[in-house]
Formats: structure tokens, sequence, C-alpha cells
């Protein structure tokens, strides 16, 4: 697992630094094995979840019933299959793809046309449009005004009613590409329209690539977004066929929650899955993304 | 000045740029959000072609009609609990969390990023993962409670399911809240710490006077974000425990009445009674943070 920050940059930054300069580097002062303490208790209330999630997961359908909390004493993999087969994962996880790929890609795109220029001043009202941007990070929750304009427009249980409000919905994308742009020279620009250089070209050929790392932030923010989405689901996806993974998960629940939880926790272990796979990978720009968007 | 102006493509550029992205957000965030407004003073419902009526006053009248008003007041009083306390350990933990997890510790990088884990894996997996561990039945908290020879029926228990919300909320969205507490005490200059050591400043005197001034307007940001958005969430009681009288708050209440028996009509009265109290809160605890700030 790649770490947040590597050791010697966490070094140089640490709030006590004074602690390396009396150099006594290994010595146990009863506050640091507090300190160890306290962090191991934090993380096993994290992963202790998780791992029961797990044990669960591998126990034999009637196992987890007759002795919940013990060791499993098989490794039920069966469960996974079952719990796929069952729920109609394969569709759902299409679905969820779909969605959450085509929102991200377009949202991405989409937030870098609009904050280029309003950046840049480019355009009339620049300023006004980024106010706007920031407003609608506090307007009212909307969702029965939203459910009858979907309604009105025929696109109610349809795939592309919901691809467009959880595009439209995701708003922080404009603001993030906008605050990166201003670490990236407006020279490059003039020089470029100098050299003949179309507008739309320069887009794509100098700002795309200038703001890959903001860009990565916003495409993994949406695809989070959209792969976790229940309530936006729940209301247009009135179609099984249309239905996302966390609906079906949320769904199965319904049906197994009750005496089923080998084959329950073996679903949301499939579902986690590519969500821990790719936060493992992409961490960076998980937790920038989060705390950009949460910043709002 | 926009230097591709010089052709009649660079003057289009870029709102042609903007306009598809504009449009969506106008379309499905913007107007949804004033329509809203309006949405309160009628009796439509959610079903397609049933005619709908202006009806003045009566929605909100309804909410806080002699029948009503004690239950309602009941959610609104629990909106506030929740909101409040959500936000008050959030951010004392977190920011704990931050300082404890902050380098000196050796793998602080890897478990900050386990904390962080829930704010990826979303709502849906979070609630099932402690409807397991809460599994009245025989999960782990079941054993753990009857080791001290009680019982309970933990999300099913109309007195313990909201502060078990509460909890989950909390270890859900603590990450984000200590990434952002993390990123203020990276940029805390290390002689500052030095300094009030060589003026004999112990461990708690250093997190008073120097950590806590210096990460204030994190800690601003911390605590508006989380109080808005705790004003706001639901997803993780519709998930954990739907609609009850014991657990319900504002925005649950607007998701429920909408859809469930489709009045949104009143829902958006709902609504927009839930927008005026986020409005106040936190314009008054922004103003007031502000002015600490300064003091500290």
């Amino acid at each position: 697992m790649t770490v947040l920050h590597d050791a010697p940059s966490a070094g140089r930054l640490q709030p006590w630094p004074a602690d390396e300069q009396r150099r006594r580097p290994r010595q146990w002062s009863p506050w640091r094995l507090i300190n160890y303490l306290i962090a191991l208790a934090v993380v096993a209330l994290y992963v202790l979840p998780l791992l029961f999630l797990l044990n669960t997961a591998l126990k034999r359908p009637g196992e987890f019933s007759a002795d919940p909390v013990g060791l499993t004493e098989s490794l039920a993999l069966g469960n996974f299959v079952d719990a796929w087969t069952q729920g109609n994962f394969g569709a759902l996880v299409a679905n969820s793809v779909l969605y959450a790929l085509v929102c991200a890609a377009v949202s991405t795109v989409l937030s870098v046309l609009i904050a280029f220029p309003v950046a840049r001043n480019y355009v009339r009202w620049s300023r006004s449009l980024r106010v706007l941007f920031v407003i609608s990070l506090f307007l009212p929750n909307a969702i029965v005004a939203q459910f009858q304009l979907v309604l009105q427009l025929g696109l109610y249980d349809t795939r592309l009613g919901y691809m467009l409000l959880m595009t439209a919905g995701l708003g922080v994308g404009p603001l993030l590409v906008m605050g990166y742009l201003r670490s990236l020279p407006r020279e490059l620009d003039e020089a470029a329209a100098m050299d003949g250089c179309g507008y739309f070209r320069f887009v794509w050929t100098f700002v795309f690539p200038l703001c890959k790392p903001v860009l990565g932030a916003v495409f993994i923010l949406q695809v989070i977004g959209v792969w976790n989405d229940i309530i936006g689901a729940t209301i247009y996806l009135a179609s099984p066929e249309l239905r996302t993974i966390s609906l079906g998960l949320f769904t199965f629940y319904g049906e197994y929650g009750n005496n089923q939880w080998e084959l329950l926790a073996a679903a949301t272990l499939i579902v986690a899955a590519p969500l821990i796979l790719l936060y493992v990978f992409t961490q960076r720009l998980f937790i920038s993304g989060a705390i950009a968007g949460s910043l709002k | 000045m926009n230097p591709f102006a010089s052709s009649r493509a660079g003057r289009a550029g870029p709102w042609l740029g903007i306009a598809p992205g504009l449009a969506l957000f106008l379309t499905f965030a913007l107007v949804p959000a004033i329509a809203v407004v309006g949405m309160s003073f009628t009796d439509i419902s959610g079903m397609p072609n049933v005619p709908w009526h202006w009806v003045g006053l009566d929605n909100y009248r309804r909410f806080f009609s002699a029948g009503a008003v004690a239950a309602n007041l009941d959610v609104i009083n629990r909106t506030l609990v929740f909101a409040l306390s959500v936000t008050v350990i959030l951010n004392a933990l977190a920011l704990l969390l931050a300082v404890l997890l902050s380098g000196r510790l050796r793998g602080a990088a890897l478990y900050r990023s386990i904390v962080f884990m829930p704010v990826v894996l979303g709502v849906t997996i979070v609630g099932l993962i402690w409807s397991l561990v809460f599994n009245p039945t025989g999960g782990p908290a079941a054993s753990l409670w009857s080791s001290f020879g009680s019982s309970s029926s933990f999300l099913g228990d109309p007195k313990l399911a909201f502060t078990l919300i509460i909890f989950v909320q909390i270890w859900a969205a603590i990450g984000t809240t200590m990434m952002i507490y993390h990123a203020g005490l990276m940029a805390v200059p290390a002689d500052l710490y030095e300094a009030a050591r060589v003026d004999g400043a112990n461990a708690w005197h250093r997190l008073r006077h120097v950590t806590i001034p210096m990460v204030a307007p994190a800690i601003t940001a911390n605590m508006v974000i989380s109080i808005v958005g705790s004003l706001q969430t639901y997803q993780i009681i519709y998930v954990l425990t739907g609609d009850r009288p014991t657990t319900s708050v504002l925005a649950l209440k607007v998701f429920s009445i909408g859809f469930g028996t489709s009045e949104q009509g009143y829902a958006a009265a709902v609504s927009m009674i839930q927008f005026v109290l986020v409005a106040v809160i936190a314009l008054v605890l922004l103003t007031y943070l502000r002015r600490r700030e300064t003091q500290l």
C-alpha cells in the first residue's frame, strides 16, 4: 500500500521536530507508548469490522447463526458465487460501471471547459459565473423539484435521465479546476494564440494535460459519488434492469438481512472490493479529491 | 483579455465550451432549487397526470398544525441534536487524531489511510457493515453486551438506535475532517514548537497555545462543513433504520414524504424549513468562529 506521505517528507514537516533534535530516537517514554496504544485501538476500530465482514462471508450457510463471532471453520467461497447470481450482480455492476465512467468522464471534460475561460476571465460575467458555482453548493434540498422536472421531460426511469442528474449534481468540479488553473502561467495561452493555435486545440492539447493532477481528483470524486449513490438510484431507477450495484446491495439487504448474513456479507464485499482496490492504487487522488470536495 | 479573440472561432470558443456544462447545471440544479420554493405553495403530488393547485401557506400551516407540531418539533430537535453532537465530537476527535497520527508515529500515514477508508466505501457498505456488527441475534456488539450481562436490540432499540447512528456517522466521516486538520498541522512552522519548548511549554501548552491557534482557520472550515453537512445528511439513517419516529431527521422527512406518500408540495415546504435552519445556523456559526479566530 502506498502511503500518503512518505517518511522523509513527513519527517521534515512534523509538528514536534524538537524530539528528533534531542537525539533519543529509540527511547520508549510512557507517552510514546500511550500514543501507540491509542493508534492501535483506532486502527482496530476500523479494521476489525471489515475483518468480521470477511469472516462472516467465508462461513457456511447457517454457520453464522450458530456461532456469529467465532472464527470461520470453512472457506465457503461459494457464498460469493451465490450472492453474485442471486443478486444478479453482473448486470448491476455493468450498469454502475457505465454510469460512473460516463458521468465522471463527461463532468470532468465539462469542468475544464467551464473552468478555463472563467478562471482566465476570457468571457464576460466570469466573476458572476464563479459566484454562481459557489452558491450552488448551498442551495436548498431540491429532490422533489428535480423529480418533477425529470418526470416532465420524460426522463424518469431512463439511463439518460439518471446520468444527466448525476452529472449536473456534483458541482465542485469546475471550482477545483479553477483553483488549480491559477497556478498555470497565462503567458502560455498568449504564446499559443500568437502561433495560430485555435481555442479548442489549445484546451485539448495543453490545458487538459497540464491539469492532469486535479482532473484525476475530479474524476475519482465523481466515480465514487455515482458508485455509492443510493438516493438518486432509488428515486429514478424503477426498472430492475437499470439499477445500480449500490441499490442492488441495499435491496439484497432487505431480502437476506434477517437470516442469511453469510450471503449478505459476501455481497457487501463484492461491492466494496473494487472501491478498496481503486483506493489502494489511487489514494493520493482520493484524499486530495475528498478534501477539496468537502472544502467546496 | 482572450488572446484567441483575433479569429471568430477564437471569440466564440469560450462560450461554446461553457454552454453544455452551464445548461446542464442550470436545468438540473439551479432551476429545481428555485422551483422548490414555488412548489412549497402547491399540493403537487409525485404521481404523473394528477392536477395540482396553489394552496398558499397550507403546507407550512400543516407542518405546525396542532396534530403534527409535537412530532415535527421532535424531528427538528433531533436534527439539531444530530448535527450538534456529530459536529462537536467529530471535530474534537479528528483534531486529536490528526495530532496523534501526525508523522511522529511510525506508520502514521498508513493509519491515516485506514481511518479514511469509510469515506471511499460509501454509505450503503458502511451501513451494512455496522448492521452486521450490531446484529441483535449475535453480532460482536451483542457478545460484548452479554459479557456485561446485558442485552439490546441495538438499531431496533428506540432509545439506543439514534446514538448508534451518531456513532456510525462520526466513524464514517472522521477521515475527511482528520485529513483537513492534518493538512493544517503540516503547515505550522516547526520553529514555533521549538520556541515554545525553549520557553518551557509542556505538551498541553503546546497544543493549546501553538497548535490550536495555528489551525484555527482549519477549525472554522471543518466546523462549518460538518454542521452544514450533518444538517443535510440522511442517507446513513435511511440505510441503518429507515424513517422511524425515533430516528428521523428533517432531510429524511423530505425524502420519505416526497417519495413515500408522494405529497411533494408538502415535502417542498419541509425542504424550505430545513434550508432556513441550515442557513441561519451556518451564518451564526461562521460569524462566531471568524471572531474567535482573531482572539485565539
